[in-house]
């Protein structure tokens, strides 16, 4: 095997007392050309201060429009064992979680057929086996199928759902989440594997509205846990907060943005008509407060990275649902949206842009869901309102 | 009713659409159903599409393509390879 | 339907009860509390009475199969041989004996990777590919964030104390692949300078009305150049998204000298306490310093500190500084305030202070 390249400027990053991806890339580098060329490029990047990719456009298995990306660097006489270097999105288990078993076996399969080096995991979800060559895919998406493994989303179709840890080490799980990620993931396989939408379309599950996978902020359906009913109390674990040392007047009660608590030195008292279900007190007092037994999930739709419109949090669709396997209310919805925004909407407009041009209000009565008050902040403060011309009395 | 159309019908009409438009406007899955439905009007649905587009991807006579978003096209060359 | 082929396609992911050990299969849906009982573990407590402890192991994202493996190992020694990964890239060991947690803390310390970043602590970094991997990158991803972790690491481990959670995430470009845009601290790639457009290259690479349709500013216009349909670019109305260059190659941004990075701060997406937020810009522009860009990490040092040392308990960035106000927060920071930290895109109005509430 060939020595490493030097790389002054990288193995600075080696120093300090955080695990060092340079260090990672200089183990596959032992073993396989294309991370030993990589290695040497991004020298060259730090170098230069410049990234050397090239984006590709085709490259994929063979049926699917989702799942690898392409991509080429721009020095591939200097570099030529990642003259093409593709990336594969592989569908993660929901929650992230795994036998040593089936981590080996992918770890096996990406030896066999790529650079040896991943993403655990890629922003959206998926696990990123980072760089392989265009005749290496499809055995290696082979391979992976014969293991259980699947291909992730990319491009203008729906993105790999992913969920929190949920019901399985969370006892603020309101609904399962990795229950319904799975399921969503299975019944719209052909959407996740095939683009037919304007732009991409992710869903995001979190148990609580802790929102631990950051559902209000990366995902175009964020289905947040909640509950109705009346936080579960544990009296006398709230006075072992309190003798142990918490000032709840100070950390709980203040911070309660319904102001619907109270403490009087003995006692909690919890005013649940005006209770917000934001988590706060239960996050300080995880073993005496839980929430209600009435669960289910809000259900918001919309949220965005900046790029085209401007980025964007997503917003309530359905103010409180209550999750049942097979989910099918949740389906038909989905599926209206889906219809509505692929005949409607934009080259490359999200869901959530597609809402602002027409307007919520427009959006719901295309959809067949009643306005409601819990969608707004506030309702309209400027008086130009449109009513619809026919509109009678 | 007038009889729906075939799946291998509309997938000859799709490849026709995108063939036509290879190298001066690319197309989309969406932009092919309307296409559809307006040639064949009520005669085609929307699996029936989808079902066309699946023939034309798995026998490679088309590729689906990114650039920024999803696309339809026939195979070619892509112009970032090495 | 479609005849059936011989290729496995649309199998999707394994189904996660098999991933899951076996307290977790009999528990799941019935856990009652939870306890930190040190920094980076954590004990789960069961209506039966069965305890799951979690042991939680920074890692850089960037991971090789080599340390996969190893992680597999530890799984096996300590953890019947399972796994998880959390929704910051952490490793998490999940054992059933609590006499596992320490030797298994030493054996992760021994391969390098420290144990923490569990409740009021600072966890690791979101981030995208940048210059590894990625065409569009104004600046590294993974460099940075090793040189900010690498600073904050006592904030991971716990052997610095804070008031709070505190998230930051990093994105090497506007498309920002990561909640960069929801972040207590957010360090986001920034181009400078509008594309350089390859005139002759854009008609033959792409599709002249996707291109002009790309840009938000309305900034790209069709043009000819020697009886070729090409595109020009109005520099004034340009704010450098990229964009184009998303759809079009040919309209290339990356620039040695201008890319660099901003600071944004203030951002959330848990609802505890105050609704989730964007992050608001702290720092324009720093220039791209590799390897280990000094003036990033003294900045998000810096404001780390600034926050651990006069928000209350719980109080995020946002909410600390929603609370002494944002002029204060400048002041307090030392951090100069400039024509760019006056928001000019869509309902830009509405973020104009229109009150006379001010800290003098």
């Amino acid at each position: 095997m060939a020595e490493l390249p030097k790389t002054p400027l990288l193995d600075e990053l080696e120093k300090g007392p955080w695990p060092s991806f340079v260090t990672e890339i200089k183990e596959a580098a032992k073993h396989k050309a294309s991370s030993r060329d990589l290695l040497g490029l991004l020298e060259r990047s730090y170098r230069e201060r410049l990234g050397h990719w090239k984006h590709g456009g085709i490259v994929g298995v063979l049926g699917y429009g989702g799942g690898v990306i392409g991509r080429y660097t721009d020095l591939p006489q200097d570099f030529p064992a990642i003259s093409h270097f593709h990336t594969m999105r592989i569908n993660q288990p929901p929650g992230w979680f795994y036998t040593s078993k089936a981590l080996r076996q992918i770890c096996d399969i990406w030896e066999e057929h790529g650079s040896g080096l991943t993403n655990m995991h890629g922003s959206t979800g998926d696990i990123i086996l980072l760089g392989t060559t265009t005749p290496e895919l499809e055995p290696t998406f082979q391979a992976l199928c014969a293991v259980g493994f699947d291909l992730g989303g990319s491009g203008s179709d729906m993105r790999t759902p992913s969920s929190c840890v949920g019901p399985a080490r969370c006892e603020w799980a309101c609904y399962d989440t990795l229950g319904l990620a799975h399921d969503l993931t299975i019944t719209f396989q052909d959407e996740l594997h095939r683009p037919m939408f304007p732009y991409k379309f992710k869903f995001k599950c979190s148990g609580c509205p802790n929102d631990c996978v950051a559902a209000v902020a990366r995902a175009d359906m964020s289905i947040i846990g909640t509950w109705r009913d009346d936080i579960k109390v544990d009296h006398a674990k709230v006075k072992e907060y309190a003798d142990k040392g918490l000032d709840i007047e100070r950390t709980v009660i203040r911070n309660c943005p319904g102001k619907c608590m109270e403490w009087d030195g003995a006692t909690l008292a919890i005013d649940n008509s005006a209770c917000r279900k934001c988590m706060h007190c239960i996050n300080v007092m995880p073993k005496a407060l839980r929430p209600g037994d009435d669960r289910g999930a809000t259900i918001l739709i919309g949220s965005k990275a900046p790029i085209v419109e401007g980025a964007l949090l997503s917003s309530v669709l359905i103010p409180f649902w209550k999750p049942e396997p097979p989910y099918e209310d949740l389906k038909d919805l989905v599926r209206t949206i889906w219809d509505l925004w692929a005949e409607e909407g934009k080259n490359r407009e999200r869901v959530g842009e597609f809402i602002q041009r027409v307007g919520l209000g427009n959006f719901l009565s295309a959809i067949g869901l009643d306005p409601e008050a819990e969608m707004v902040a506030h309702p309209r403060e400027n008086p130009y309102i449109f009513y619809a011309v026919g509109d009678k009395e | 009713m007038a009889d729906k159309v075939s799946v291998d019908e509309v997938a000859e009409a799709m490849y026709k659409q995108v063939a036509s438009a290879q190298g001066v406007k690319k197309l989309k899955p969406g932009d092919l159903n309307k296409m559809m439905a307006e040639i064949y009007g009520d005669r085609v649905d929307r699996d029936t599409c989808k079902l066309a587009i699946r023939k034309l991807i798995e026998s490679s006579r088309c590729v689906y393509t990114y650039f920024g978003g999803s696309y339809i096209e026939l195979p070619h060359r892509e112009s970032a390879e090495n | 339907m479609t005849e059936a082929t011989q290729r496995v396609t649309d199998i999707g992911p394994p189904h996660h009860e098999k991933m899951m050990p076996p307290v977790i299969q009999k528990n799941y849906g019935k856990w009652v509390s939870h306890e930190i009982l040190k920094p980076g573990v954590m004990v789960h407590e069961a209506e039966s009475g069965d305890k799951l402890y979690t042991v939680r192991a920074g890692s850089p994202r960037l991971v090789s199969i080599w340390k996969l493996r190893k992680f597999a190992d530890l799984a096996d020694k300590y953890c019947g041989g399972h796994l998880r990964f959390t929704s910051r890239h952490n490793a998490e060991f999940l054992l059933t004996d609590p006499a596992g947690i320490d030797p298994l803390i030493a054996d992760l310390k021994a391969i390098g990777h420290p144990v923490g970043g569990i409740g009021a602590a600072i966890t690791s970094i979101v981030h995208t590919q940048g210059w590894v991997h990625c065409h569009s990158a104004a600046t590294d991803a993974s460099g940075i964030v090793k040189a900010v972790m690498d600073a904050i690491d006592p904030y991971f481990t716990g052997t610095k104390k804070i008031p709070g959670k505190l998230r930051i995430a990093l994105a090497c470009c506007l498309n920002m692949c990561g909640a960069v845009h929801c972040s207590d601290i957010a360090i986001l790639g920034i181009h400078r300078r509008p594309p350089r457009t390859d005139v002759g290259a854009v008609g033959k690479l792409c599709e002249i009305p996707n291109v002009v349709a790309s840009c938000p500013t309305a900034a790209i216009r069709p043009a000819q150049k020697d009886g070729a349909s090409t595109v020009e670019v109005i520099e004034e109305q340009c704010m450098y998204c990229a964009n184009c260059y998303t759809v079009c190659p040919a309209m290339p941004l990356n620039d040695p000298v201008n890319d660099g990075v901003s600071i944004w701060v203030g951002g959330k997406v848990s609802n505890a306490r105050s609704e989730p937020t964007f992050s608001k810009l702290a720092v324009p522009y720093i220039p791209n310093n590799p390897p280990r860009w000094p003036e990033v990490v003294d900045c998000v040092v810096k404001l780390v500190e600034l926050w651990a040392a006069n928000a209350r308990p719980y109080e995020r960035m946002g909410e600390w500084i929603n609370r002494i106000t944002w002029p204060k927060f400048f002041r307090m920071a030392e951090l100069p305030f400039s024509k760019e930290h006056i928001d000019d895109f869509k309902h830009a109005g509405l973020t104009f202070k229109r009150s006379a509430q001010l800290v003098h």
